[in-house]
């Protein structure tokens, strides 16, 4: 270390320092290290064209990893593939290989990319352009999406030979637009998708439906294209894969990159009161790690759960640093920020300009931002995939790396941090998906009949089709003349439907301190919650007040302010069961699973001082009701377990057990913990006995309760030991729930409603 | 199925509300697309040319021969002229028009298209600039004219706006001359399935014409053509005519005159022409879907005839504009009677290489007694930029006058001759007048309004403006 600046001379040995400092070492719970690798390489293929093995030479790859070579040659066998493999492992080489050497061998041949954003599709093709460039051929690739100028877009649909895009403009522009793109669809020979597991969920049954859609168009032009795909690590990438695309896959998971060292420090800010079982600030315990590492020169990412969390951590780190480094050195970088911000951030990371970044989730994806040194997470990032994957931006091939997990007092990161075996040891979660929830199949059956009639016989989704056709016939969407549905309507069915539901039709954030400008976004479900009028938007580590939400436009006003709280807001939840599907008896419990409809409304917010958290005081929200229809699974106590307890006492114990189950719940469940809700009620309107209801927040459903009901007795038997082996004394918010909320006994009543279920173990 | 059916409604019921604001999302299509499509039903009071009187007095020769097939169909159809047609790939319907050629439409004689064809053929020199990269048609280029009968007038009405391959037209029209005769011929599918064969009618058709005259047929009737084509497997089939999409000269001249640039209303306010109790565009898919639905032809009559309107329509309009670029204003077309119009005319023919023609209305237009200042100052730009300073000084010095004395001052004027003093003639006390008088003029304009980015800015170049030039004259003058 030098005496005089206090710096070290490298990560290795202020980790080492670090083990040395015993108020840091009392809250670390577990220090994985992981060792490094060395790369397993095989040699060139034999018959990879001269140009490419000496484009490949230009950038100093003269072998491959095993995993390229295995993905290169499944491609060439003609199969369908599927790559898993973590970050930084070279996997766009195995769909770029196959697919340059398919265009070296004919260059009539195209390839159509798709990548879930249009910042991962701007790499792809400034990374593809390089390399036609080194090969000196004429391999046009380029993007196609909303920022395309119109000028440019013909050239592309008549010569491009790789189109990146995304789903989105593929559903809504390419494919009901096919006939301008004959080029394409007669002579695709791959559509390479990466990234797959983030197509789960809402989004992913949608894009599998839009894929549907896809195979049809190349059908009708003569066409079956090779599916290559890449997947962050999931534990059933090939069934996955296979549910996406509607075919069979080969797998390719044996990845041969070399990794440098790595240690994975679990951290648990410290109990500060034992009586309420309150932790320190995970806010405040990520800050001071990753301001050491600053100050160290580390470049350092820090992952945060919610927009507001980074705004806030960013607004103490630029604060820690200035002296040092200068505020716009550390970046805050999430959904809202708009485009041109991003790619500027982007830029600085990768030029080690920009020395720290405080991100969301959004820096998840492969965005390329090169190779960072720490990372610190607030927060457990809610999936064992999603938590490889952040701590995987930080890591190089060489040299060593550090990943901080700062747990938050919430129940599942309280487990993990208390669990590390669970993590280390468990396979990642599976990602979900529900191509044939009917209200997204219906839409996608539009969609494609507007693009090609549907003939008898045809398949598509698991529905009979001709149902589907028939219920649109009389919907007067569809005319029938004898085998054939045609689209006969005035709309265009895609600009009605979008892939990332609700969660999509964004609301504009405009800030008029000085004249207007267009400040960010927030999605619709965040809106009641994060945007209504009085509410405290962080942006950029900027305050502002919203003075006026138009919900119906879509609209908020925000004024710069200078305050010292942020706001928190509520909802109330109302839920009636529909219809019950399948019901199984478990212990003393009936558990079923069926149809339900909720009714939600944001109905107060709290203002919470900074720093110190404490509620300084509330006001209403005023904003329509939201009606949800989805699936749902609930279990119920007997009458005899209801009689044990007074109706405040079963109340708390309800909530308690309830605010365990739905933080663990995303164990099993690759969605973010937003995607399913809990409903406990006393007295339910439907069992009419006291009931724990979870539901999945889009309407009809996409799975995440069915998987529910069916792991129910392994949810239950975790939340159990959970609450038993929290050191609390009666309840804090890393089980039952704080005791504000639950009461005195609302851990012993938890216990207690568990132990009356007789779950079988 | 009906399962189905009821999931779906519960479905829907409980997400109906989540989906309210996309119901208010407006259907694809561009600004043009709706212009033209969606006419609303106006109706001219005033007009020199009542449609009705007008079909008591010249009604068109109606050539109809009842085919063999024809008893197949329905008396409703035969009502409307309408017979059906056969193809090796199936049936559909036909219904065909003939106007002899002196028939008067507004105020035109579809006869005179045999005049305009001359002037008609500079589209094609237009779109050989373009394509070229030019701006505008090198005057004095040799032209041949465009022979009547190998032009083919096209018009479309479909299931839906935008180009989208599920777009249907389920109406295709055809206008051409033929002898002394204009012929109308609609093709008319019954359901979607016919539309196979009407297209192969189609196709062996349009080989016969060199030129196609559309009216927004550019951004949509020939690309829907195009999509049906290549769906319906004549991914083969290769025709490429001068195409003269009407709109685009259009809006050229009538933008900033006409309230919207819809055939129908300049039929009204330029062509003499009234529809009366015509079928907007707009109304024509749901008039169909209730065919297809009720499989009651009488309905489509409206669109028949709508549809029939515009292409004779279609004919005029073109040689309204043949006789422009055929040297005809002021003969066979009156000048232009207000400034604008006779600006946006004049820079149109500019364009497509009639300089002369242009000429003659810049020149009305500097005397025009109502020519505001906007105009002439547009008018001395483009001087300014085919380097004609005379008139643009003596057009800007006009205006300088003029927005002295006016209430709400504009002073683009004063900062041209700023500019043209400053650095045409060297005059720097004058650029500095015109300068300094510009300033005056804003604060005027602008006194106790509280000044945007935009404003601040403008005021600051007046400012620097006059700055740069006091120091030149200080240098000059020592």
């Amino acid at each position: 270390m030098n005496r005089w600046t206090g710096k070290t001379s490298g990560l290795d040995e202020w980790l080492h320092l670090l083990k040395q400092q015993p108020e840091i070492m009392e809250n670390v719970t577990h220090w994985h290290t992981l060792p490094p690798r060395e790369a397993i390489t095989a040699s060139l293929p034999g018959d990879i064209h001269p140009k490419l093995v000496g484009a490949l030479g230009t950038k100093g790859i003269r072998e491959l990893y095993i995993h390229q070579a295995d993905a290169y040659r499944a491609v060439r066998r003609g199969e369908h593939v599927v790559t898993v493999t973590p970050t930084a492992s070279g996997k766009t080489l195995c769909y770029n290989l196959p697919v340059l050497q398919s265009l070296l061998e004919n260059d009539s041949g195209r390839a159509l990319y798709l990548f879930p954003t249009k910042a991962l599709a701007q790499d792809q093709v400034a990374e593809l352009q390089e390399l036609a460039a080194a090969m000196d051929v004429d391999i046009k690739s380029s993007t196609y999406d909303g920022d395309t100028p119109p000028t440019v877009r013909q050239v592309i649909r008549n010569a491009g030979h790789i189109v990146v895009t995304n789903p989105d403009m593929l559903h809504s522009a390419i494919l009901p637009h096919h006939t301008k793109w004959v080029k394409l669809f007669e002579n695709i020979k791959y559509i390479v998708i990466d990234e797959v597991h983030s197509y789960r969920g809402v989004f992913g049954s949608h894009v599998a439906n839009v894929i549907r859609r896809l195979k049809r168009i190349c059908k009708f032009y003569g066409s079956s294209p090779q599916f290559i795909c890449a997947s962050a690590t999931v534990d059933n990438p090939k069934e996955h894969a296979e549910r996406l695309i509607g075919e069979q896959v080969t797998l390719v998971a044996n990845n041969g990159a070399p990794v440098g060292e790595k240690h994975f420090v679990c951290y648990n800010p410290p109990v500060v009161n034992k009586q309420l079982g309150i932790r320190r600030s995970s806010v405040l315990e990520t800050q001071r790690l990753a301001g050491q590492l600053l100050k160290q020169g580390v470049q350092t990412i820090v992952f945060a759960r919610s927009r507001v969390r980074v705004e806030l951590l960013l607004t103490y780190l630029q604060e820690i640093v200035k002296n040092e480094l200068g505020t716009k050195t550390i970046r805050g970088y999430r959904g809202g920020y708009l485009p041109k911000l991003r790619r500027e951030i982007e830029r600085g990371l990768r030029s080690g300009e920009i020395r720290g970044v405080v991100s969301t989730n959004a820096l998840e994806l492969g965005i390329d931002i090169g190779q960072l040194q720490a990372c610190v997470m607030n927060g457990y990032p809610g999936t064992i995939a999603s938590t490889w994957q952040q701590s995987g931006r930080a890591g190089r091939r060489a040299g060593t790396s550090v990943t901080f997990l700062v747990a938050s007092s919430n129940p599942l990161d309280q487990y993990m941090i208390s669990n590390p075996d669970f993590f280390f040891n468990q396979p990642p979660e599976r990602a979900l998906i529900h191509p044939d929830n009917l209200l997204i199949l219906i839409d996608h059956v539009k969609c494609a009949a507007y693009e090609l009639p549907f003939e008898a016989g045809e398949l598509f989704g698991s529905e009979p089709l001709e149902h589907m056709l028939e219920f649109l016939v009389e919907e007067k969407v569809l005319h029938q003349v004898k085998n054939r549905w045609y689209w006969m309507e005035q709309s265009f069915p895609a600009h009605g439907i979008s892939l990332r539901s609700a969660a999509q039709e964004n609301f504009i954030i405009i800030d008029m301190t000085e004249g207007s400008r267009v400040l960010g976004e927030v999605d619709r479900f965040s809106a009641p919650t994060l945007i209504h009028d009085e509410a405290i938007y962080i942006h950029e580590g900027v305050q502002y007040q919203v003075e006026k939400l138009d919900y119906p436009e879509k609209k908020a006003y925000v004024r710069e302010v200078d305050v010292d709280y942020y706001t928190d807001a509520n909802m109330a939840v109302e839920l009636k069961v529909l219809h019950v599907d399948k019901e199984q008896l478990s212990g003393e419990l009936m558990r079923q699973y069926g149809e339900v409809t909720i009714n939600a409304k944001a109905t107060i917010f709290k203002k919470i001082r900074l720093r110190t958290h404490e509620n300084i005081g509330s006001g209403p929200i005023h904003l329509p009701e939201e009606e949800l229809h989805t699936s749902g699974y609930w279990f119920s106590f007997s009458e005899e377990a209801a009689a044990t307890k007074s109706t405040n006492d079963m109340q708390q114990a309800l909530l308690g057990l309830a605010n365990v189950l739905v933080h663990i719940a995303p164990l099993y469940l690759m969605c973010d913990p937003l995607d399913i809700r809990v409903v406990p009620q006393v007295k339910a309107v439907h069992t009419k006995l006291p009931t724990i209801y979870f539901y999945d927040r889009y309407p009809g459903g996409i799975g995440l309760s069915e998987r529910l009901f069916h792991v129910h007795d392994e949810l239950l038997g975790r939340a159990k030991s959970l609450i038993a082996s929290c050191t609390c004394l009666s309840g804090c918010p890393a089980c039952v729930g704080p005791i504000e909320e639950v009461g005195l006994l609302g851990k012993s009543l938890a216990l207690d409603l568990i132990d009356m279920a007789k779950v079988p173990s | 199925m009906s399962s189905l059916r009821e999931r779906m409604m519960r479905l829907r019921g409980a997400s109906s509300q989540n989906e309210q604001p996309d119901a208010k999302q407006p259907a694809s299509g561009g600004d043009s697309q709706t212009l033209v499509r969606s006419e609303t039903d106006e109706h001219h009071q005033d007009g020199r040319t009542d449609h009705s009187e007008f079909h008591a007095e010249k009604h068109p020769e109606v050539a109809h021969v009842p085919g063999p097939d024809e008893e197949k169909l329905s008396p409703e159809w035969a009502d409307m002229r309408v017979r059906l047609a056969k193809t090796e790939e199936g049936e559909f319907l036909l219904r065909e028009t003939r106007y002899p050629m002196t028939y008067l439409h507004g105020v035109h004689r579809l006869d005179e298209l045999y005049e305009s064809v001359m002037g008609l053929a500079s589209f094609e020199l237009w779109s050989e600039a373009k394509s070229a990269g030019a701006r505008r048609v090198t005057p004095g280029t040799p032209i041949s004219p465009v022979h009547p009968e190998r032009m083919l007038f096209f018009d479309l009405e479909t299931t839906g706006l935008g180009v989208g391959a599920g777009n249907v037209p389920f109406m295709v029209g055809l206008g051409f001359v033929q002898g002394d005769q204009f012929v109308v011929e609609q093709m008319l599918i019954r359901h979607p399935a016919e539309e196979r064969a009407m297209l192969c009618y189609l196709t062996n058709k349009l080989h016969a014409y060199t030129h196609l005259v559309t009216y927004n047929g550019r951004t949509f009737d020939w690309p829907v053509l195009s999509n049906r084509l290549i769906l319906n497997g004549f991914r083969t089939f290769r025709w490429e005519p001068i195409h003269i999409d009407l709109l685009h000269p259009s809006r050229s001249v009538w933008r900033n005159t006409l309230a919207s640039c819809k055939l129908s209303h300049i039929e009204e306010e330029r062509l003499g022409i009234t529809r009366v109790d015509d079928v907007p565009g707009s109304m024509a898919p749901g008039i169909y879907f209730q065919y297809l639905a009720e499989q009651d032809p009488k309905p489509l009559l409206g669109v028949f005839t709508h549809n029939e309107i515009d292409m004779v329509s279609l004919a005029v309009l073109a040689i309204r504009f043949g006789h422009l670029l055929g040297g005809e204003l002021g003969r066979r077309v009156p000048y232009p009677e207000g400034a604008e119009e006779t600006l946006r005319t004049g820079l149109w023919l500019e364009r497509m290489g009639m300089t002369d023609a242009a000429e003659a209305l810049y020149a009305r237009l500097e005397h025009h007694p109502a020519a505001a200042s906007q105009i002439l100052c547009s008018l001395a730009e483009r001087d300014k930029k085919c380097g004609n300073w005379p008139r643009a000084v003596l057009l800007w010095q006009k205006v300088v006058l003029e927005e002295e004395g006016a209430l709400h001052p504009n002073w683009d004027a004063h900062i041209e001759l700023a500019m043209y003093h400053e650095h045409k003639t060297k005059q720097i006390r004058f650029a500095l007048s015109y300068a300094e008088t510009a300033l005056t003029l804003a604060h005027t304009r602008w006194a106790g309004l509280r000044l945007d980015a935009k404003k601040r800015a403008e005021l600051d170049a007046i400012r620097k403006r006059i700055d740069r030039l006091r120091a030149r004259l200080e240098r000059l003058h020592g």
